[in-house]
């Protein structure tokens, strides 16, 4: 592969630790196409790379914003995530989300954000939603969290593909329609229990749950 | 040291952005001190992107991509914070003040709080901040609903074991406990309390999105 030189560049700032695992992983990051063109954007504001991402997830965060209840403002909701991911892409780093991800997590804290602004009282608000929902930055000398996260972006859509029907539909009414697992329960006429061993079952399928240490 | 931790599907909560405020912030501090969690919610963030990529697209107008175009030539870039942002001290930008130098009311015997609700416009549970002095203990109790905890400062024990700064506790209706701050510091909290208040009509879950 012509990028391993690349590869090995990329990671001379941080401590030489080689495993067999972690080049894969990391050409995973550079293969992945919108990746890619979201580093064009950040690097030299590539305006064809900015609409090659548009065209692939504008469609995806219309469906978003209209499934969690947001119709009226859905084509704001696109708007405003397409502006951020422009003036943040300068930001974005391959080696610690994909571009999906990234994208993902813009999504949600601007629904968050639109919500919080349209029910707005005179109060201002002493917390931002960025505050609450922005994960801090990692130092740079943890080249191990960066390989998890490539590492599960890959796995997590491998195996989701496994997972059983009703599992996906649980997931996808906690994350696309923004449902609290009583709201699925209620919604799908099923025990509370049952929504909640479903989504267990999915995590530890999905490897999130790494190791249960809560009681 | 970091041992009790936030149940994955709270993370999962979390990472669909479906916690009121005042439990995203328990679960934010919690996350800022906590690699073990920060790591499930890296997944759980994929999660929530291959889910919005096997969901069904909706077309968006032609026009858009102009609309958005005109929106970044016309507003001057403000230039995002820089990629290394120092760690803004959340609590301090929340309380204004250190959480030693509090205006704290005095409750029972070694007892401190202060309800902190206000900091919260429009959300639906109440907030407490609890303190307790060193060595000090509270009387036993239970609570109202759920309570969800996050230490802030110092060490405190009960029978279900120690919680050290940082560690993440829910504690339900059934359970009754007998604090005990440890060491040589204030054991300080903070909690939220779901009081389980059912609402109808179109805004609950923006109301209140943590009815369980």
């Amino acid at each position: 592969m012509s990028n391993v030189t690349n590869i090995s560049h990329a990671t001379v700032k941080e401590r030489p630790v080689t495993t067999l695992d972690q080049q894969p992983a990391r050409a995973e990051g550079r293969k992945d196409p919108w990746s890619q063109l979201l580093v064009k954007v950040g690097k030299s504001q590539d305006r064809q790379a900015y609409h090659s991402l548009f065209e692939h997830f504008a469609p995806q965060l219309k469906y978003y914003a209209m499934a969690n209840g947001m119709a009226s403002h859905a084509d704001e909701l696109v708007q405003e995530v397409f502006v951020s991911i422009w003036r943040r892409a300068c930001l974005y780093d391959w080696q610690k989300a994909a571009a999906s991800t990234w994208i993902f997590t813009i999504a949600r804290n601007q629904r968050i954000d639109m919500l919080r602004k349209m029910r707005r009282t005179s109060v201002e608000m002493p917390v931002e939603t960025e505050d609450l929902w922005q994960i801090p930055g990692e130092d740079d000398n943890q080249p191990i969290t960066s390989l998890h996260r490539l590492m599960s972006e890959r796995r997590v859509r491998e195996s989701l593909s496994q997972l059983p029907e009703d599992q996906i539909t649980v997931i996808a009414k906690v994350y696309m329609e923004q449902k609290s697992h009583q709201m699925v329960a209620n919604e799908l006429n099923i025990p509370l229990g049952t929504v909640k061993s479903r989504v267990r079952l999915a995590l530890s399928k999905l490897k999130v749950i790494l190791q249960d240490q809560n009681v | 040291m970091t041992r009790h931790h936030p149940d994955s599907l709270t993370l999962m909560e979390y990472s669909a952005g479906n916690l009121s405020e005042p439990h995203a912030l328990c679960i934010r501090l919690h996350l800022d001190k906590c690699p073990h969690c920060r790591s499930q919610v890296d997944t759980l963030d994929s999660l929530g992107a291959v889910m919005m990529e096997q969901q069904p697209k909706v077309s968006v107008s032609g026009s858009m991509f102009d609309d958005i175009l005109a929106r970044i030539d016309s507003s001057p870039e403000p230039k995002p914070r820089s990629k290394a942002h120092p760690k803004t001290d959340l609590l301090k930008k929340l309380l204004g003040q250190d959480i030693n130098n509090l205006p704290w009311k005095r409750q029972l015997g070694d007892v401190s709080v202060l309800d902190i609700t206000g900091k919260f416009p429009g959300q639906n549970e109440q907030v407490v901040l609890q303190k307790l002095v060193a060595g000090g203990k509270a009387p036993a109790h239970t609570h109202r609903g759920t309570e969800t905890t996050i230490v802030l400062q110092g060490t405190f024990s009960d029978q279900n074991g120690v919680f050290n700064q940082w560690d993440f506790v829910v504690l339900t209706e059934q359970d009754e406990h007998k604090p005990l701050a440890l060491g040589s510091e204030d054991c300080i909290t903070l909690s939220v309390l779901s009081a389980p208040i059912k609402l109808t009509g179109t805004f609950t879950r923006l109301l209140n999105p943590f009815i369980r």
